[in-house]
């Protein structure tokens, strides 16, 4: 998330997506792909880890991801003959996936007593320990860790701040309670309770949680005589892209990619606003309460743990199939690129057959790049009109339920919140019967779409960007 | 006319690396500093799109920077 700058291991995925698209564009991936990391890895760049070697074992796992391969299934096979089955695989289900060479292990003590410790007289850590987890060792508070329930009562209670709570990053990051660690002590995802938010992604500080991608399917197909690729743009694109890269300048530079088409799925919304506004009115009359539908984490949540409460989520589409779908109508030749903020519209576009492929902003970028691409140095424009109010503020945390509020003539109630962690308890209260509203906004990432793991500007300008593309400032 | 002048490029490699982020950290930029520089976007700084994000600072050119090399660099130099 762009709130944080970009870390090294930011820099060395990008890196490798450009990489590896040269070599697609020069029509050499089969060629070069088992040198790439040798390539890139040499003895005189920065690492991390014991020697070159285990360094570029690491980077091989995240190519098989980009090719858009399950990395554990794929473990022994080669790079090389991974690139000539391409075409005919199977669409990865796990999007979010841990590198297990690259994780770290990290440790899974909770709490653990540092150096800080002064064996003071007090010793108020043990007294707040609710099960005598802590004993006076050698001078020094210890934890019984079979003993510790992880209440964080002694932290609080330390007057030197001396105990430390040393939550892994990743499980810190999932708000859905979804990463365990295996056997090895290694991160496990926990499927039936991932949403493939992408939130462990940019946590994890060794770069050892990866998304598979489409990046090199979709390359592929762009080098093609015709190609038959629509881009659909999330509404979230604005300025994306660059500094002043206006939305006319990102079609043009997307047909001179080899796109055919370039779309607005703010259009899509905007038809979700009628549909849904319909859909809302007959809940009001019956005093009920009617959750979104489009955005797929928000949406898993509810289905993997508030099951009572799935028949409250909107039958309506989400704006991402509803504009793949009129695009198949016109011609079902084409082929669909969703381009979005998201990692969980991967794992929505796996059961929608009208959406081809999907590619985050970050990625698209990486693309533009290695195609030479600088959109800094273009200055021609292609108008880029397809959608109006209603759509394009769906991309901000609260736009659908404006967009909603103009649709509805009846008075009511709505609430919009954002973050998994807050939706959380807010099912919760649905559940209880405790919500005093008609309808539920639950966005995943917090600002929205415009705060998704693979936007590129932070959400405040992204916002203000927006809004001016609507029209509303 | 300020003293100082930064150019940071927002061509689309160093956009990949992350010239949005160095753009916003100008503007967070301690007031005494920030007031002497003149900020300019440039389309292309010396082709060395695979060092990026670069920046130049009063004609010396800097590569594959982040905020807070940015901030040192403006700190050291600044006129």
């Amino acid at each position: 998330m762009s709130q944080n700058t970009i870390s090294e291991v930011v820099k060395l995925k990008r890196r490798l997506y450009v990489e590896l698209l040269r070599l697609v564009k020069d029509g050499r991936l089969l060629e070069n792909i088992s040198d790439l990391s040798k390539k890139m890895i040499t003895k005189e760049t920065p690492r991390y880890r014991c020697c070159e070697f285990k360094e570029r074992a690491i980077f091989d796992q995240r190519i098989k991801a980009v090719m858009g391969f399950n990395i554990a299934e794929n473990k022994e096979k080669s790079l090389k003959e991974l690139a000539v089955s391409m075409t005919q695989q199977q669409k990865n289900k796990n999007i979010v996936e841990v590198i297990d060479t690259a994780c770290d292990s990290c440790p899974i003590d909770k709490y653990i007593v540092t150096d800080a410790c002064r064996n003071c007289v007090a010793h108020k850590c043990v007294n707040a320990c609710p099960v005598n987890a802590i004993v006076i060792i050698q001078n020094k508070a210890y934890i019984d860790q079979d003993k510790c329930v992880e209440c964080g009562k002694c932290a609080q209670a330390c007057s030197y701040n001396a105990i430390l709570e040393n939550q892994r990053p990743c499980s810190r990051a999932c708000k859905l309670d979804a990463i365990s660690s295996d056997s090895n002590r290694q991160a496990k995802i926990d499927r039936k309770k991932c949403v493939s938010c992408g939130s462990c992604i940019a946590a994890c500080p060794f770069g050892a949680i990866t998304e598979t991608s489409d990046l090199v399917q979709v390359a592929e197909e762009l080098s093609f005589q015709e190609s038959k690729l629509v881009a659909m743009l999330a509404p979230s694109f604005v300025g994306q892209f660059g500094h002043q890269q206006s939305a006319a300048k990102v079609k043009y530079s997307l047909k001179k990619l080899g796109f055919t088409k370039v779309k607005e799925v703010a259009a899509g919304a905007e038809m979700i606003a009628a549909e849904e506004g319909r859909e809302l009115e007959e809940k009001i009359k019956k005093d009920k309460t009617l959750l979104s539908s489009c955005c797929p984490a928000f949406k898993s949540l509810v289905e993997n743990e508030f099951e009572e409460l799935s028949d409250l989520i909107s039958n309506t589409d989400s704006p991402m199939a509803v504009t793949a779908q009129k695009i198949k109508n016109t011609n079902s030749d084409l082929k669909t690129v969703f381009i979005g903020p998201c990692t969980a519209k991967k794992a929505e576009a796996l059961e929608d057959q009208n959406i081809n492929y999907v590619l985050t902003f970050e990625e698209l970028t990486a693309l533009f790049t290695s195609y030479n691409i600088n959109l800094a140095e273009i200055s021609d424009e292609e108008e880029l009109n397809d959608a109006g109010i209603l759509g394009r503020q769906f991309a901000y945390a609260g736009g659908l339920q404006k967009s909603l509020q103009e649709v509805i003539k009846v008075d009511y109630k709505s609430k919009q919140v954002d973050g998994l962690k807050r939706l959380k308890k807010e099912l919760n209260l649905i559940k209880a019967d405790k919500n005093n509203y008609n309808f539920l906004e639950g966005m995943a990432c917090t600002d929205g779409c415009i705060g998704g793991p693979s936007a590129m500007i932070n959400q405040q300008t992204a916002k203000k960007l927006v809004q001016k593309f609507a029209g509303i400032i | 006319m300020k003293k100082n002048i930064l150019k940071i490029c927002i061509g689309t490699p160093c956009h990949l690396m992350g010239a949005a982020d160095l753009l916003e950290s100008v503007e967070r930029l301690e007031p005494e500093l920030r007031e002497k520089i003149e900020l300019k976007t440039s389309h292309c700084i010396d082709n060395c799109c695979d060092q990026a994000p670069v920046a130049e600072f009063n004609g010396k050119v800097y590569q594959d920077l982040n905020p807070e090399k940015l901030h040192k660099l403006i700190s050291k130099n600044i006129r």
